[in-house]
């Protein structure tokens, strides 16, 4: 569910359920956050990828419509609040790249990462209104890292966006043209990153997060949003009608 | 000896000259006390607009290395006391009535990029170098992060500010730290002139009034995050790690 590779001063852990798009189940975000925990006294980068064709297609929907009390639901809500915090609050900075797709929670978990590369042609986005799903726990980490206009209209539209468009809004911040190249190019940076006085980038980081606190501390009550949704009708109506 | 800080007070222009060409105009204690006094004396001129350059190639490369290596100048009390007045006056800048603008004729680097952030319009030209190398030297750019932040939004800034090293006038220009981008250096005095004269067009209770809303939307009064911001860079400046490596740079 979850590769980890050390290779020197740099970590590599890439979602590895290649055969479901690398969906997110509770199982593998815990799993997610204990090795992110794990490396940040290991090693000095870490770089999170997505094993096959493509990053990360979000919670596994399936496990979802599969409880009708919404609890895998709440699970992979606050699992996916939990791995953002604690991407934020190590101190070594980390790299994710997506290649292929990053969508909904495969989306919302960029807001945790310092530099996040991408393909031109990757697709990312937030469809999650459709499935009566509220993004609100990622809204936080997402208006403090880029254009508050432009994530209220990521945040309230189905629509996917390319690559490139999600650099020009702020949303990533370097492409590459091929999906192929993206896992190399994030371990290029990782290593650069891995090479700094290692003080000075743990002090910056953490200065960085709290001079951003005033819009982060509200994290929380995100997640609650998102969680007060779970369950209701219009959601366990819209989960279904996918598998239907 | 010249002047550290040169003010030129012409009608509705003043224009502040960092002059210290011959160490790329480094914020050293003399260049910041006389842009402090420079300061006060735009804010109470009749000037609308203030433009901030720097003499000869460099427009600031930023704090004075030589004046916050300990081994150098004897002085461990040296690096807050100089981050301190920094981040004093940052704010002083950031209050002023006038409309500010950084002219960015060469290397803005560190604490000298940090002073174009706190600026409301940055002028540059596609060969100018900005940039945040202080991880690469060990030191933790903390004072103007809030500014840069402020200019760049919060996930530009960390990768700006993470990754260190420097870019081209041309890609500040891209990710929004420069506003304004002339072909090459030359050009850069007659865009600044024409921007300048324009901005001065504005009624100056309505540019310090919309200056004064867009600070509070901002949070750009927080003295207390600068203050802070500065012991953090001192603590980090004053670490074996950050002194080896400054060392390291400077008999290079």
């Amino acid at each position: 569910m979850l590769k980890v590779q050390i290779q020197e001063q740099i970590a590599i852990l890439s979602l590895d359920r290649p055969d479901k798009r690398n969906a997110m189940t509770p199982e593998m975000l815990t799993m997610l956050d204990a090795e992110i925990k794990n490396c940040a006294s290991s090693v000095r980068a870490l770089v999170i990828l997505g094993e096959g064709k493509t990053f990360c297609a979000g919670f596994d929907l399936k496990q979802c419509a599969d409880d009708p009390s919404g609890g895998t639901m709440r699970q992979l809500l606050t699992g996916l609040s939990t791995v953002v915090r604690t991407m934020r609050a190590i101190e070594i900075p980390i790299i994710l790249g997506v290649h292929g797709a990053a969508v909904a929670g495969g989306c919302a978990i960029l807001g945790g990462a310092d530099i996040v590369v991408a393909d031109e042609h990757a697709k990312l986005g937030y469809p999650v209104v459709k499935i009566g799903v509220s993004p609100a726990v990622s809204a936080a980490f997402m208006m403090a890292s880029f254009s508050p206009g432009a994530v209220r209209t990521l945040l309230v539209d189905t629509e996917l966006i390319s690559g490139l468009e999600a650099k020009r809004i702020g949303l990533v911040h370097e492409t590459v043209p091929n999906r192929d190249d993206v896992r190399c190019r994030c371990i290029e940076i990782a290593q650069e990153l891995a090479s700094k006085p290692g003080i000075a980038c743990g002090a910056t980081k953490a200065w960085l997060n709290e001079i951003v606190e005033p819009m982060t501390n509200n994290a929380q009550e995100g997640l609650e949003t998102s969680l007060s949704l779970t369950g209701t009708p219009e959601e366990q109506e819209r989960l279904a009608a996918l598998w239907g | 000896m010249s002047e550290p800080v040169i003010l030129e007070l012409e009608g509705l222009i003043a224009t502040l000259i960092i002059n210290r060409p011959d160490a790329r105009n480094a914020m050293s204690i003399e260049i910041l006390d006389g842009m402090h006094k420079a300061v006060d004396r735009v804010a109470t001129s009749d000037a609308s607009v203030l433009v901030i350059t720097g003499a000869g190639r460099a427009f600031c490369a930023g704090m004075d290395l030589k004046a916050v290596l300990i081994e150098l100048s004897g002085d461990p009390a040296l690096g807050e006391q100089l981050l301190t007045s920094l981040a004093e006056l940052t704010l002083k800048i950031r209050k002023l009535k006038q409309v500010t603008v950084a002219s960015v004729n060469g290397a803005a680097i560190g604490g000298g990029c940090g002073l174009t952030c706190v600026c409301d319009v940055t002028i540059s030209h596609k060969d100018a170098k900005l940039g945040f190398p202080e991880v690469d030297l060990g030191i933790c750019p903390a004072v103007i992060a809030p500014w840069v932040v402020k200019k760049l939004g919060g996930g530009v800034a960390r990768k700006a500010m993470l990754m260190g090293g420097v870019m081209s006038g041309e890609q500040a220009y891209e990710i929004g730290l420069v506003d304004h981008l002339s072909d090459d250096r030359e050009g850069l005095a007659e865009l600044t002139k024409t921007i300048a004269d324009r901005l001065a067009t504005g009624g100056p209770k309505a540019l310090s009034a919309t200056k004064n809303l867009l600070n509070e939307i901002d949070g750009s009064f927080d003295e207390a995050i600068l203050l802070k911001g500065a012991k953090l860079s001192a603590s980090v400046l004053a670490t074996p790690e950050a002194q080896a490596s400054l060392a390291a740079r400077l008999t290079r």
